[in-house]
């Protein structure tokens, strides 16, 4: 099973259709399904709790947010490979790809548009139609300008890439819950990590 | 079917896993092999480390080309490479062809469920950056890592 796996995604990752036919068959047969409203409330009561816990100081509630998920990202790598099999993206747009069709797929059953590329295809933003993290969520008065409700999925999305050597910035730069347009995510790669050598190799 | 070592590297050129089964422990002395494993170990990360980048390099630019195993005269090293940078490797006898399905379980099924997702257990085993590039000494210590990983390979030692 898991043999065939890893034959299955070396030859998919460079295609979109199977990438997405891939993805669907591990959403499926790969992942043990929680209740949407357990995983909703359960976040909802953490940022809530920080926000008591941080005196209502929202920069600080943001920051948090982004650590826990790094904390959470570089695990959540461990499990994403082993569940995938993928190897490492030849390019930051293949990587863009994985993290969409495939990533948020498996974990939250979502596939962000990806867009708004740099001109030097180093930064795109991810869309993100559904929030399975926000629903219920209304924001009060006095977070509506300052909190990034979601910003866990920053950390998140640093912490897996740092593992994988990319070095990369993730921001929001607008979220319904403030009353925008729509929820887009910012994912700027700063540089390919070089791999570690032993001492005394180089 | 023969199994006779697996070890684990990380991203740090550390071996934060050993288990030999072959080695006994010398009684008179007291003392494990441990220390001969840990020599073993450097020798082991070398050898895959050249062979992976000599054959990354004859692959061509960009290409993906991850070695999977490697025969000698008495022994066959089976090796699972992840995007993460860690390394599973089993030492076997040369009837086994391919191990990659029993590496992807280790991995998958035991790394992944008793070390990564235990909160309590590392997951960076170098705590500082004189413990990087091969100079680290810190191993997986979870009690069920070890004991899955016995009760999964023990069976296939002999």
């Amino acid at each position: 099973m898991s043999a065939n796996s890893a034959n299955i995604s070396a030859s998919s990752a460079g295609s979109k259709k199977s990438l997405k036919t891939f993805s669907d068959d591990i959403w499926k047969n790969k992942t043990a399904k929680i209740n949407a409203e357990l995983f909703t409330l359960t976040y909802g009561s953490i940022v809530s709790q920080l926000c008591t816990d941080f005196e209502r100081d929202f920069k600080k509630v943001n920051s948090h947010l982004s650590a826990m998920g790094y904390n959470i990202g570089v695990r959540l790598i461990e499990d994403f490979l082993a569940r995938t099999a993928l190897p490492r993206c030849d390019s930051f747009t293949q990587t863009s790809e994985v993290i969409s069709k495939c990533a948020f797929k498996i974990f939250l059953n979502v596939t962000p548009q990806v867009g708004n590329w740099s001109s030097s295809k180093d930064t795109f933003s991810l869309f993100l139609d559904e929030n399975p993290l926000s629903d219920f969520v209304e924001l009060p008065m006095d977070a509506v300008k300052e909190l990034w409700y979601s910003n866990i999925l920053c950390g998140v999305l640093k912490g897996a890439l740092e593992m994988v050597q990319m070095d990369c910035d993730v921001w929001f730069v607008s979220d319904v819950l403030r009353g925008d347009q729509n929820t887009e995510m910012r994912v700027k790669l700063n540089r390919i990590m070089k791999e570690e050598i032993p001492a005394g190799e180089d | 079917m023969a199994i006779y070592s697996f070890w684990i590297f990380d991203r740090h050129c550390n071996c934060i896993f050993d288990r030999e089964w072959t080695l006994k422990s010398n009684q008179s002395s007291g003392t494990t092999n441990s220390k001969q494993n840990e020599d073993t170990a450097k020798l082991l990360y070398g050898m895959i480390f050249s062979l992976r980048s000599i054959s990354q390099k004859l692959s061509g630019e960009g290409s993906h080309n991850e070695i999977r195993t490697i025969s000698t005269g008495k022994y066959r090293a089976h090796i699972l490479c992840t995007a993460s940078g860690l390394w599973f490797v089993l030492l076997s006898d040369l009837k086994q062809e391919d191990l990659s399905h029993v590496l992807r379980y280790l991995y998958s099924e035991i790394y992944v469920k008793t070390v990564v997702h235990n909160w309590f257990s590392p997951v960076d085993f170098a705590e500082s950056d004189s413990e990087k590039r091969g100079q680290g000494v810190r191993k997986i210590r979870n009690r069920s890592f070890l004991a899955n990983v016995e009760r999964f390979l023990g069976p296939m030692v002999n």
